[in-house]
């Protein structure tokens, strides 16, 4: 199934909050037994990831953070969650060995603040999200003037949301929000040559590479989360 | 008989009460039961189908023209050939027609609250998914009430609040708008723009003060709460996690704006500090509501298993600082003949005060702060005991006000909506199907 209905009750797991969530299961070697916490925390975050291809390839780029990839669709999720065993396994004694990518199964349209705390996040990718072409569904988009507000909630000051589409009108629809949005600024094309990730998103991700394949275009527009204006807590 | 009051709300100093039934608004002098005000609502209800239709040609007819234009420029292609055959003249869609089985379509007021002044009350409607702005002049002695404002939305709007000058409005789609409160014409809905939104049916909107700053609190039919700046709103402050079932209904009690109590499709309350992102505690209502839940509180027959518990849905939550300085949360479940009140302790603890038990199930209640009077409605097939009022005693004990039984058959007699028969009443309770069904 290539969509999924961002607003229906979907019987998903979550947690009740960021304090209940259970990382050690995604991430069980950056779990510490002795002080029973985490050594580290999700930072980088993929929502939307399809089949993984941006989760494998971050991976070897920042082998100390934690990078999680959120999907909607349960076969989808499944076969990264299986990809990324095969990985773990085939690369148990290697030094890029994947313990640092992870997925699950979840509508970050409704529950992304039950993962994430205030800021927590430095990396945000969308990547080829579903066009939803009808006018009236528009607010099913995952880029929307209402979302980026939580967008920006999980992320830091100096955070950057990445998108990348190949279809224009969506592309257009996602730079109008993002422009809109006080706590968004733009990031110039000399910073997205510059930006490893963003060539690893224009290059990596399997919708991407069937883009590519088939000649079409890509659209990249990169956004820096500005500071909270000092009115605002 | 007459169809219950669906809403009912008084001002501050309980001399004039507001209730509607279906699509009528009326407004009674407390002190002797006279109608001052009326209102009902002539909008049609297939109001929003035949703008979608007009909606509907207006994009064919563009379309329509494109095609002209775009068939006029190409040249021979066979995408011409495509276009030509295509080019009949448009159809007129005709209005839809619910079918059997389709949901009713009603015409009723489904929140009503008042400006802090006084001056406004307003509302809104399910029919054109209208907010009401009305002035109030208790000095127009033929009718309090005059509609100065009626602004449509793109969606059902379902809790109001004002700021101000300000009508703040929380709709089905999980969208936030503010509008004015004025007598200016409404503007166009496809310009209204959300200044806050959240992905999920919003159930009640609050603005609250800290320190002189504004935030809005909102409640959606998942489960949470969102503590928004204001009027910054596209900066959250952070989300209040307490909740296992959807929110209905937020309160923050006068005596303290730093509480805030919430409650919705759990067995208990939540009890916050929403500025600093606090639980304080959980008043669980399960036990000491359990004997009052009937049949009715089962879940839907294609839902129900033996286990199936019956549900609580907290329909409304008020608060009262007593003569003698103590502090009391009083709670409705949906559909009970009864209302618990709490003790709210110094410490944030709050301890069971009494479970009243009423006659007939209430459907609505309001509160008067200053004196501890309480109107319910009642669901009672009748022609002349629509309401009930009661009182917090000298024991800050509920009790009810004997001396009533005139007024409140003069106000019920002066309702207009005459019924036959019990299933003609709309739905008077429906915050129960706010509950998560889901089944994949």
């Amino acid at each position: 199934r290539a969509h999924s209905n961002p607003f229906s009750d979907h019987r998903l797991e979550y947690p009740r909050s960021p304090d209940d969530m259970n990382w050690e299961k995604l991430f069980p070697k950056f779990y510490d037994e002795e002080s029973n916490s985490m050594t580290s925390s999700v930072e980088i975050a993929d929502i939307g990831c399809g089949y993984g291809g941006l989760l494998t390839k971050l991976a070897p780029e920042f082998p100390e953070k934690l990078i999680l990839g959120m999907e909607i669709r349960v076969q989808v999720t499944q076969y990264v969650e299986d990809r990324i065993i095969a990985l773990r396994n085939k690369h148990e004694n290697d030094e890029v060995n994947f313990q640092n990518i992870s997925v699950l199964r979840g509508n970050a349209m409704k529950f992304l603040p039950n993962f994430f705390r205030k800021g927590q996040l430095s990396k945000m990718f969308f990547c080829f999200p579903d066009p939803h072409f009808k006018q009236r569904k528009h607010k099913a988009r995952i880029i929307t003037n209402t979302l980026l507000s939580e967008y920006a909630y999980v992320l830091r000051e100096g955070g950057v949301v990445y998108t990348i589409t190949d279809v224009e009108d969506l592309h257009k629809w996602m730079v109008k929000h993002l422009e809109e949005h006080p706590l968004f600024e733009r990031l110039d094309e000399e910073w997205e040559k510059q930006d490893k990730c963003a060539n690893i998103m224009y290059n990596s991700t399997e919708e991407g590479q069937k883009v590519t394949r088939n000649k079409g275009s890509k659209w990249i527009a990169c956004y820096r989360r500005l500071p909270t204006p000092e009115d605002c807590v | 008989m007459k169809h219950p009051f669906q809403i009912v709300l008084t001002n501050k100093a309980s001399t004039i009460l507001f209730a509607s039934v279906k699509n009528h608004l009326q407004v009674f002098r407390i002190a002797d039961g006279e109608v001052i005000g009326s209102w009902i609502d002539t909008v049609d209800i297939f109001t929003p189908l035949k703008k979608q239709q007009e909606d509907k040609i207006k994009a064919l007819k563009a379309a329509s023209e494109n095609k002209d234009s775009a068939s006029d420029s190409n040249d021979g292609s066979a995408e011409k050939k495509l276009k030509n055959n295509d080019s009949k003249p448009i159809k007129i869609p005709k209005i839809p027609v619910p079918g059997p089985g389709a949901p009713p379509i009603y015409n009723y007021i489904r929140s009503l609250a008042l400006s802090k002044d006084e001056k406004h009350l307003v509302g809104t409607t399910d029919s054109d998914k209208a907010a009401i702005i009305f002035e109030i002049d208790l000095e127009n002695s033929e009718n309090c009430l005059k509609l100065i404002k009626r602004q449509v939305f793109p969606k059902r709007p379902c809790a109001v609040s004002i700021d101000e000058s300000k009508l703040i409005v929380a709709d089905k789609f999980g969208d936030v708008y503010t509008i004015d409160i004025d007598s200016e014409e409404p503007v166009e809905e496809k310009t209204l723009s959300p200044i806050l939104g959240h992905v999920s049916m919003l159930s009640d909107v609050l603005v609250a003060s800290y320190n002189d700053k504004k935030f809005i609190l909102t409640g959606d039919r998942d489960e949470h709460i969102r503590v928004s700046n204001y009027p910054k709103a596209y900066v959250i402050k952070n989300w209040l996690f307490g909740h296992h079932e959807f929110v209905s209904d937020l309160h923050i009690p006068e005596f303290d704006p730093s509480l805030l109590i919430s409650g919705g499709g759990d067995d208990y309350l939540c009890l916050w500090k929403w500025y600093e992102d606090k639980l304080l505690g959980k008043i669980e209502l399960r036990e000491l509501i359990e004997p009052f839940l009937t049949e009715a509180h089962f879940p839907p027959e294609r839902f129900l298993t033996p286990e199936s518990p019956k549900e609580i849905s907290v329909s409304k939550i008020l608060t009262y600082a007593s003569k003698s300085k103590k502090k009391y949360i009083l709670v409705l479940v949906e559909n009970t003949k009864s209302l618990l009140t709490f003790e709210l302790n110094d410490d944030y603890t709050v301890t069971h005060k009494q479970s009243f038990s009423t006659e007939y199930p209430l459907i609505d209640i309001t509160l008067n702060e200053n004196d501890g009077t309480i109107v319910a409605s009642l669901d009672h097939e009748t022609t002349d005991n629509l309401l009930a009022f009661y009182i917090f005693n000298e024991n800050d004990e509920l009790a009810i006000l004997e001396d009533k039984i005139d007024l409140v058959k003069t106000i019920t007699t002066a309702n207009q909506c005459d019924v036959e028969r019990r299933d003609e009443f709309y739905p008077l309770y429906y915050i129960n199907t706010l509950r998560k069904r889901s089944e994949h």
